[in-house]
Order: C-alpha cells, then structure tokens, then sequence
C-alpha cells in the first residue's frame, strides 16, 4: 500500500467519524439513539438497508464465490433479490404502521411483546435472547472481513488486523446512535455501490473485452460459464433459500421502522432494489473478471477484490475502493451492535431491573453492551480459516428461520397468537442450530429452510388451537389494515 | 469450447433481478398519481 493510499484511507475515516461526532450531537434520548425519532427519508432508509444488509459478504464473499466456483454462484443472488423485494412489498409499510401502534414500539422485542399484548414478558426475553446470539455470530463474521481487508492491504498479521479493525469501528459505534449509522451507511452504500461498477468494468477492459473474459475463464473451467455447472436441484434451491432470511433481520427492519411515513415505502423500494441488483451485478461481475484477469489463482479468493483494486487503479482510487470495503464492514457491524445493545438495553435491562433507570444510564448500559459483545465477537472471529460466508449464513439463517414467519404472519394474519409466535420462534431457532451441526442427504440443505417453514407451521397450528383474539389486539390489527391501505 | 455464458444462464442473470425493479419503479409511479389525485 503507497503512503496516498493509505491517506485517501484516513480521510474517508475522519469523514465518517464527523458524521458520527455531528449525529451524537442531536441525539437527545434513548428513542433518537435506538431509531432516530422515526425521521428517515427514503433514500437513507432505503441505502442504508442495503448497506447494514450487505456485510462484507458484498465485496469479499460473493466475488470471492464467483472466482473460485464460476456463474453457479449467482442463485444466492437471484435468491436474495426476490427476497428483499418482498420484504419491502410485504413487510415494510406493515411493519412502520403497526410497531407505531403498538405502543411505539422501538425494537423488535418491543414490537413482538406489544403486537400480542403478552404480560408475560416472556416473548420479549427470548426475542430478545435469538437476537443477542446470532447477532454476536453476525458481527464475528464483520470483523473476520475487516481483518482480512487490514491483513491484505497493511501487511499485517490477520490477529493485530483483526483488533485495529475492531477498535476502529467499535469506537466509531459508540459515537453512532441509530442517526449516525443510517447517514453513513447511506455514504458507505454509494461507495459500494461506485466501487462494485468501477472495478469489474475496468478489470473487464483490462482483459480485453467481454469475449475475453468469457474465453479465459472457460480456459480455465468451462463449467464456469454455466449458472447449472455441478448443481442439484436441491443445491440451487439452498442458495435461492438465502431470500427467505430478509423477513427476520432486525438491523434491515429497524431501518422500516424508522421511516418518515408508510407513504415513504415505495420510492424508497425503487431505491434499495435498484441499489441491490446493479451492486449484485458488479458483485458477481467482479468475481468472473476475476477470473480471467488473475488467471484462477490468488491466495484467498475472498481477497479478489482487494487484489484486482491494488494492481488495477491509481493509488488514490484504490484507497477508495478499500475504504468501500471497510464501508461494508462498519455499515453492518455498527447496526448490528445497536440492534444488540438496544436489546440489552431496552428489553433486559430496563424492562426485568432498572424501570425507573435515567436516560443517561440507559445510554451507558448500551454502550457497555457493544463493549462486551464485540470482545465475543474479537474471541469468535480469532480464527481466520472461518470464511466470511460461513459465518454470515449461520447468523443469516437464525434471524430468517426464528423472526421471518413469525413477522410476516403477525403483520398479515390478525389470529396469530402469542404462543403461537413463542413456539415458532425457538422451532425456528432450535432448527438451525440443530440442522447445521447434521450433514448428509436432506440435512445438506441450508438450514434455513426446514427452519423457516418448521417455524412457520408451529406458528399457525399452535394459534388455531389457541383461544380466540382479544379485542384490544383485534382493533388494533384493523387499525394498522386500514392506515395501510390508505399509505400504499 | 465454449465461448461464452450459457443461455440460460443469461436468462436467469437477466430476468428476475432486473424485473423487480421494474415492478417497483411501475407500482412507485402508480403510487404517485394516487397521491397526486387525491
């Protein structure tokens, strides 16, 4: 790495860090901290989405995929586009609507435990538990990514990598609040988004053109040009599967929740889906021309990105183009550790010990929360042969199987009950961890799916034999069918 | 050999990405006129 490089580097920091310094400053409460007053647009809700959604996985795993097994990689993508559009479709406007009836609820516990009127405080503490154990899964695989970028473009051991990556974005989060995040991530979303067109295209004219790409990758595997090159039925259906994780994210639903106005979703949907597909493209572009330009070979595939951005482009661009994947990175992990330390905070700590503790404690609760979870994280991420996908698809699959059917069902299906979504969601949760320890047959296919439709059923057949629907839950259902009817 | 992407690896690479954004961008714009008439 040159010193301007590494300049270019610093400065995109600096300017994130004055987002976050400019942000912590009109944060006034634990709501503006958790999500933002509700006072999004929808091109920061919608970017910011993508970005917290897309993890480093965007520019590490999926070209990296792309380079070391060809055009069958891009089922996962096709998968995961029909997903998002549907959670914008179905979930989104719903979900704004109705955690805002629901007592203003500002987290997914929050929503879940108001949603079925449960005193129990049962709902929300096992929510609220699925989301600190995959989270912390899900920021482990973000630091595995920022270390990998620190350790390739610093010449450094991937252990000192893996700490300052952390340091940096850990310190970057306490400043955040939910305002911060959303505006950087919507910055570090168009720096994706500019990285993945400029380093395919480039790196395709380097090469000679689309045809020689095309020639030098079949050279080396001419099952790279074919999306069916060794592939069941049951394997593409996995990879497509990854789409049925998007109703159950909590850091990409925050962003639904903390919009303006229903009346927001579908400009903001234009948005997020047309940011997705052309980062997609350039994802999967990036990997392929890979191919062709490093002739199937560099030391860890996940690092294609980073190689083609350090040989191809002027030193100030490629500082750009790495700060794109530190983007990446922070995008993810600095909502994941406010979705994790607002549970800590909101749903255990001030609901079971301190209702009377002040906002100022509250926000210190949190903070020590990101503190704690992150070190797991640093101790979980210790080990570098972990690929980034790996990681990503346990936490992915946890949220998808536990919360997607149970947010979807009590977003369109007013009889669904508490114990109905109590069941489902340790069904759900139980299923991924159990199915991903299994191999062979059957359990080769990504737990998600068993897991999302085991979750599912047990939601629908504990309710129908529940009891009937309070009359409380019953308004307010029809209430949120009727604001959404008029905002769509 | 063959020599460039299979047919219908084009066909899934081209059809379902792109028409979602389509559907959006029409159903935005519908959204819009609603808005606009009220």
């Amino acid at each position: 790495m040159t010193n301007t490089t590494l300049i270019t580097f610093i400065i995109y920091l600096v300017a994130m860090l004055g987002i976050g310094v400019y942000a912590y400053r009109v944060t006034a409460n634990l709501s503006d901290y958790i999500l933002g007053g509700r006072r999004l647009g929808p091109g920061v809700a919608a970017l910011s989405a993508g970005a917290s959604d897309m993890s480093g996985w965007l520019l590490l795993g999926l070209p990296g995929a792309v380079f070391a097994a060809g055009m069958n990689q891009i089922w996962i993508a096709v998968g995961l586009t029909i997903g998002a559009f549907l959670n914008w479709w179905y979930v989104a406007g719903r979900l704004r609507i109705y955690t805002e009836v629901a007592a203003d609820s500002l987290t997914l516990p929050d929503f879940l435990e108001n949603r079925f009127h449960d005193r129990s405080r049962l709902l929300r503490v096992i929510s609220a538990l699925v989301i600190l154990v995959f989270f912390t899964f899900y920021t482990s695989s973000g630091l595995v990514a920022g270390a990998k970028l620190f350790e390739a473009s610093f010449e450094m051991s991937y252990t000192s990598a893996l700490w300052v990556g952390a340091i940096v974005i850990i310190s970057y989060t306490f400043l955040g609040g939910f305002l911060a995040v959303s505006w950087t991530d919507f910055v570090q979303g168009l720096l994706m988004f500019l990285a993945l067109i400029a380093v395919p295209v480039v790196t395709m004219m380097e090469v000679g053109g689309w045809d020689a790409v095309t020639q030098e990758a079949a050279a080396i595997n001419p099952g790279f040009l074919d999306a069916f090159h060794d592939m069941t039925l049951l394997g593409i259906v996995s990879l497509m599967a990854w789409g049925l994780g998007y109703f159950g994210q909590p850091h990409i639903l925050a962003r639904f929740m903390a919009l303006r106005s229903a009346g927001d979703v579908p400009k903001a949907r234009v948005i997020g889906m047309g940011w997705m597909v052309l980062s997609l493209y350039g994802a999967i572009f990036t990997g392929f021309v890979g191919v062709a330009y490093l002739h199937g070979e560099v030391g860890d595939s996940e690092q294609v990105f980073i190689v083609l951005s350090n040989v191809l482009f002027h030193p100030v661009i490629s500082g750009i183009l790495l700060a794109a994947i530190l983007a990446a990175v922070m995008s993810t992990i600095d909502s994941q550790l406010l979705v994790s330390s607002s549970a800590i905070t909101e749903d255990f700590y001030k609901q079971l010990f301190r209702r009377e503790a002040s906002e100022t404690e509250l926000v210190w609760v949190g903070r020590l929360a990101v503190l704690g979870i992150a070190l797991l994280a640093i101790w979980m991420a210790s080990n570098p042969d972990r690929s980034v996908l790996d990681l990503v698809s346990y936490a992915w699959a946890g949220f998808g199987a536990a919360f997607g059917p149970i947010i979807l069902l009590s977003l369109t299906w007013e009889r669904l009950s508490r114990n109905g979504a109590l069941a489902g969601i340790l069904v759900g949760a139980a299923t991924v961890v159990v199915w991903a320890e299994l191999s062979g047959g059957l359990f080769d296919v990504y737990e998600i799916l068993p897991g999302f439709l085991f979750c599912g059923l047990t939601a629908v057949v504990v309710s129908l034999f529940g009891g009937e629907v309070s009359p409380e839950v019953r308004a307010e259902f029809a209430r949120v069918r009727s604001e959404f009817d008029r905002a769509r | 050999m063959e020599s460039g992407l299979t047919m219908a690896t084009w066909l899934w690479l081209l059809v379902p990405m792109p028409l979602v954004v389509i559907i959006s961008v029409v159903s935005w714009l519908r959204h819009e006129q609603r808005e606009a008439g009220r």
